[in-house]
């Protein structure tokens, strides 16, 4: 159908005509400029240089462009670009077909994420409000979205993208830990006073009402610290705190990096440089006074 | 009508009452607060003898005659600062010891910094400690000083008179770890999983309020909570806002820790607790606890969170000497130095025990070189007559 369009409107043989026109006058072109005074008149040997190389390159382009349009001005060739110009349409509709299928593919993920995300509340009970939610945030973000961090970096700046990618990482992992560590840190208050809610509660049955709010304080005082002593030597909490302290250090040895990247194009030295001349340093002062206490003892 | 079962009345009754004397404190703190308060620490008169890097030798000024001819070298922790023995008059133990004639020198660690991090527990010990022995030996003319040693100075103090023990007369350790695999403080239950390695790459030193932190969360209801609510309840009085004022200040004051030195501490005590089974190299040569053959005497608190009796009071079996004594004392980790209790028993004590060996070794001084080898050439010249 295109191809009788094509045929239907008889643009060939004006196509033709337009591409052999467009053809000679850049020839002409090229020629004019070849026989220009300018081209001929030699001031010194160096304009004389960039002139030619100036002109060279010009008449090449005229050159390719005069090819090009005898080229595109042949009947064959204008047919190919007609049939072209038909199938334009068709080609823009496939293109835009593979656009939405890349979408859909990417929404299709996005929303598997999110139905893993529903599995995952699920099995962590987010209605309880306890420390698995941050078990639970933890687990999604390393299975989740960490990977998106992860997608390999190109080109000349690759190096300081992918830093900047895992100091992002390590820190949201941190504020995972932190997060979690915190809220155990809560639970003793938690638990304190739902204890001293139940014992004022009975001493009221009893009607053993301490009169004195002073010692209502040191009771639940108490109460807290033998709760903190059995958290602290649980192994649940030496856990914790290890993974805590474990990101935190991770999140400061990223950053640090960055840090490193940052200063590098300031003119300050960076800890690394610091480091090293205090290496330097400390082996040369640890040497002079070993030499010092020889020569001190012969 | 009998009794009620709660005495609403006579609650309320309190709560007013209690309300009027919150009020009248408050009036009377901020009277307290806003006055010239004396605050200061570690106000005892010295000289700095020595400086060498950041570390400095302290001098107390005597305040009486010097009544035992060896020096007394007390080398602190490089955890919190050694203000600590000298908080204020009159809770001093510095004070106490030249009251008692003692001639008291003190090792300031200083303030380390980032280049200070590759320094390690043999330029501790056998460089600035080594260094200080030597000076105050050459200043007294002495071949052997008095070490005593607080927490980790405590440990490098048994490091250092194990490897160098004719350069100590007698030593005094006090709240000295030397045993790490015990489960009774809750720092050495938390230390066991402690990645070191990561935590100085990542720090350099160890932060002193990152380890300021840890010490507090050891008891958060105390520390954090019950601490504070007694200064509330205290703060209309002068004297007690003025002493808690000091303790604060120490207690925050802490330097960092040289990132090498705490690595090899954490690696080779606290996990692999090699200081108590004489397999600790410190310098490239082994700490032989059986070297320590001088006179110790060794200080620990039966309710210490920090550094628990486990911790301490395994050293006297495992040293060389046979003059050792330990001394439990019934207090905790800073209580042995600032308790008004302990001030009645810790510096007497040590001054009595430095003494009795100060007169003893006058009493039976020994030989001198010369003297041996001409008692030596009287033997053979006796043998040679027979």
């Amino acid at each position: 159908m295109g191809e009788d369009q094509g045929k239907n409107t008889g643009a060939e043989p004006l196509f033709e005509n337009w591409m052999k026109s467009t053809a000679e006058l850049w020839t002409s072109m090229a020629k004019m400029l070849a026989a220009s005074p300018a081209s001929g008149k030699k001031e010194t040997p160096e304009s004389d240089m960039q002139k030619s190389r100036a002109q060279e390159t010009l008449e090449s382009a005229l050159k390719m462009l005069g090819s090009l349009s005898s080229a595109a001005g042949e009947p064959e060739t204008a047919d190919s670009i007609f049939k072209g110009m038909n199938i334009f349409p068709q080609i823009l509709n496939r293109m835009a077909q593979t656009a939405w299928d890349t979408y859909a593919h990417f929404q299709q993920q996005w929303i598997e994420t999110a139905g893993r995300l529903g599995k995952q509340t699920e099995a962590y009970r987010f209605d309880d409000l306890d420390k698995d939610v941050f078990r639970a945030w933890t687990d999604l973000y390393e299975q989740e979205f960490r990977k998106f961090l992860h997608i390999p970096h190109l080109g000349l700046t690759r190096f300081y993208q992918e830093r900047m990618s895992l100091v992002m990482d390590r820190y949201t992992i941190f504020q995972g830990s932190i997060a979690e560590f915190l809220h155990l840190l809560y639970l003793p208050m938690e638990k304190s006073m739902k204890v001293m809610e139940e014992k004022v509660g009975s001493m009221a049955e009893e009607g053993d009402i301490l009169q004195d709010p002073d010692e209502y304080y040191k009771m639940w005082i108490k109460v807290l610290e033998g709760h903190y002593m059995t958290l602290f030597k649980s192994p649940e909490y030496t856990k914790v705190l290890g993974k805590t302290l474990a990101t935190m250090e991770d999140f400061l040895l990223k950053r640090q990096e960055i840090f490193q990247d940052l200063l590098q194009t300031l003119p300050v030295p960076t800890n690394k440089d610091m480091d090293d001349l205090y290496g330097e340093i400390y082996q040369l002062k640890k040497r002079i006074k070993m030499l010092e206490k020889t020569h001190a003892t012969e | 009508m009998g009794q009620p079962k709660i005495p609403l009345d006579l609650i309320l009754s309190n709560l007013a009452e209690d309300a009027e004397k919150s009020t009248k404190r408050a009036r009377e703190a901020s009277e307290v607060l806003l006055s010239q308060l004396d605050t200061g620490i570690a106000t005892t008169p010295y000289d700095v003898v020595y400086q060498e890097d950041r570390v400095k030798l302290k001098h107390y000024r005597p305040v009486t005659d010097v009544k035992m001819k060896t020096p007394l070298m007390v080398v602190y922790a490089l955890i919190n600062r050694e203000t600590m023995l000298d908080l204020q008059p009159g809770r001093s133990v510095v004070q106490n010891f030249l009251k008692e004639g003692i001639d008291v020198y003190m090792v300031d660690w200083g303030y380390p910094t980032r280049k200070d991090k590759f320094l390690t527990i043999d330029d501790h010990v056998n460089g600035y400690m080594d260094n200080i022995v030597e000076f105050i030996r050459r200043r007294h003319n002495l071949s052997k000083i008095n070490l005593m040693g607080i927490c980790m100075g405590g440990t490098f103090s048994v490091i250092y008179a194990a490897l160098h023990p004719e350069k100590l007369k007698n030593l005094v350790t006090t709240v000295t770890p030397t045993n790490f695999d015990t489960d009774q403080g809750l720092l050495h239950i938390w230390m066991k999983d402690i990645d070191v390695n990561r935590m100085i790459d990542a720090f350099g030193n160890m932060p002193g309020d990152l380890m300021n932190f840890g010490f507090l969360l050891l008891n958060p209801a105390r520390l954090m909570i019950d601490k504070y609510v007694g200064f509330f309840q205290n703060m209309d009085n002068k004297t007690f806002v003025e002493n808690f004022v000091r303790m604060e200040k120490w207690i925050f004051d802490s330097p960092d820790v040289p990132g090498e030195t705490f690595r090899q501490f954490v690696k080779d005590c606290y996990h692999e607790n090699l200081l108590i089974q004489s397999r600790m190299n410190v310098g490239g040569k082994r700490v032989d606890l059986k070297k320590i053959t001088m006179p110790l005497l060794n200080f620990y608190g039966k309710y210490d969170h920090l550094v628990p009796p486990g911790a301490c009071e395994l050293l006297t079996g495992k040293v060389g000497s046979k003059d050792t004594e330990d001394v439990c004392l019934d207090t905790g980790h800073i209580g042995i130095y600032v308790s008004s209790k302990c001030q009645r028993e810790f510096a007497p004590k040590i001054a009595e025990w430095l003494k009795e060996r100060d007169d003893r070794e006058k009493e039976t001084k020994a030989p001198k070189k010369k003297d041996t080898i001409k008692q030596i050439e009287n033997i053979i010249n006796a043998n040679q007559e027979m």
